[in-house]
């Protein structure tokens, strides 16, 4: 059991490494790019909407506000996007034993949650340096609300990528479902700022129970935040069970050149 | 020891379904060396696969107790974009093996020199087949799955495989598939002929070829 999580965790580690080299390489910046694609739309939102919505809304900083959402949706989307038939991407690996398909989702998925924390780290220094952006009131809630946000992603990515295998149609269909969640993210606002009902039906997405906590620790007092650190956490376990039924019924049936 | 009991295995697509194998009861012990005969198409490449554990049975169990290599072919084991020496650094990695050792046993075998800084997938196959090798004999494999046509090198690396695989290593186990009678009673103690998706184990060589050349 210990030798076998001990392999585990060799054979993540070697994926991880691989996947930087293929993607990013080895010269100039090589694999801090992993934090340019959210910083760029981020930063590019926050000030188009500095320009259309005005500097704060309801009192808190936009360009601050834009981007403490747009980070967590980055890797929710590059999560996903990374999911999609991951186990043929990588199917000429799969003949090393030690090699589970949940390690290819695993290991792509960690280094998607690296950059995004890369990725929050840099703008939140930048923007504290411009007066854009608050000491953060409760890190602890913070990081609590982005590891709970990371581990949705994740149980959801573990339904995508099987499910990504199963069907071209369903391949073609799950790039769709990442706007679909976009109203459901809490990217656009807080909850409190809604009506009561709306506020309601949005706190059964656990995206935005998260987002929740995440502002608040940003934010602290100046905000009025809901939620519930379970709801995540229960929805994130059936989600997880789910996608590790249907990774082993695929991979049951993978055939392998 | 490698057991195979009531191994079957069944391919679908668009609603075809295409059975390979239909009940497959093996036991192959430390030391052997098998030879896999049938004709092309009888799932000799299947069977490896699935003891390799890169596809799973459809129904039946397979049991090693023995360290198995990856079915060494043509195809798979690689990353493409990757260099040579990166993916013999990948393996080395979740082998737990030293990448230093390893490289130097792969320099020395493959002798691909400056090319194992280049990618992979730039490799003619019979550089693939080099490199394979190299590596899995590197990392040291109780019972090796081969699929002869990559032993097919030139003169050099037949010779070479010849010394590392059949002298070098006598005492381990082995399981290659091949359509070459000759090979088969040259260099295997044991032979598997697969027909209709059944499989029989021979320990007299000669008969089994007489069997697979009356198929």
């Amino acid at each position: 059991m210990r030798d076998s999580w001990s392999v585990q965790v060799r054979v993540i580690h070697a994926l991880m490494i691989r996947e930087l080299i293929t993607r990013f390489g080895r010269e100039n910046i090589g694999f801090l790019w992993i934090m340019a694609e959210p910083l760029l739309f981020a930063g590019l939102v926050g000030i188009l909407w500095h320009f259309t919505h005005g500097a704060t809304e309801h009192g808190i900083g936009i360009i601050a506000f834009v981007a403490t959402g747009y980070i967590p949706i980055t890797l929710f989307r590059h999560g996903v996007a990374r999911s999609v038939a991951v186990f043929t991407a990588n199917q000429s690996l799969l003949y090393h034993r030690q090699i589970k398909i949940v390690d290819f989702i695993l290991a792509r998925f960690i280094i998607e949650v690296l950059g995004g924390m890369m990725a929050y780290l840099f703008m939140a220094v930048v923007l504290i340096a411009f007066g854009e952006f608050p000491i953060p009131a409760n890190i602890g809630l913070l990081i609590a609300g982005w590891f709970l946000y990371a581990l949705f992603c994740f149980s959801l990515c573990l339904i995508i990528a099987p499910l990504s295998e199963v069907s071209e149609a369903m391949e073609k269909f799950i790039p769709v479902t990442t706007y679909i969640v976009l109203p459901f993210s809490g990217l656009f606002y807080m909850v409190a700022w809604l009506t009561p009902e709306a506020r309601e039906f949005l706190l059964f997405s656990p995206f935005v129970n998260a987002m929740e906590m995440m502002r608040k620790g940003v934010w602290g007092d100046k905000v009025v935040a809901y939620y519930d650190v379970w709801n995540p956490i229960i929805a994130s376990a059936v989600a997880i069970l789910v996608g590790l039924i249907l990774c082993r019924r695929v991979r049951r049936k993978l055939a392998i050149e | 020891m490698i057991i195979c009991s009531g191994i079957t295995k069944s391919y679908s697509h668009g609603g075809r379904r295409k059975q390979v194998l239909k009940g497959v009861n093996l036991a192959i012990d430390r030391g052997d060396r098998v030879g896999l005969l049938g004709r092309n198409g009888a799932g000799k490449s299947t069977l490896i696969k699935l003891i390799g554990g890169v596809e799973m049975p459809t129904s039946g169990k397979i049991t090693r107790t023995m360290s198995v290599s990856w079915p060494l072919g043509f195809a798979g084991g690689f990353q493409g974009s990757l260099t040579g020496l990166d993916n013999a650094r990948f393996i080395a990695r979740i082998y737990k093996r030293e990448y230093a050792d390893i490289r130097l046993f792969v320099e020395d075998f493959t002798e691909l020199g400056r090319q194992l800084n280049m990618p992979v997938k730039t490799y003619s196959s019979g550089m693939r087949a080099r490199l394979a090798f190299a590596l899995s004999l590197a990392i040291e494999f109780d019972c090796y799955l081969i699929d002869e046509i990559i032993l097919v090198g030139d003169q050099n690396f037949q010779q070479k495989c010849h010394i590392e695989m059949f002298e070098k290593r006598q005492e381990r186990s082995m399981i290659i598939a091949s359509h070459s009678p000759e090979f088969i009673r040259g260099n295997c103690n044991k032979a598997i002929v697969l027909n209709n998706g059944v499989a029989k184990i021979y320990d007299d060589v000669n008969l089994a070829v007489d069997h697979y050349n009356h198929l």
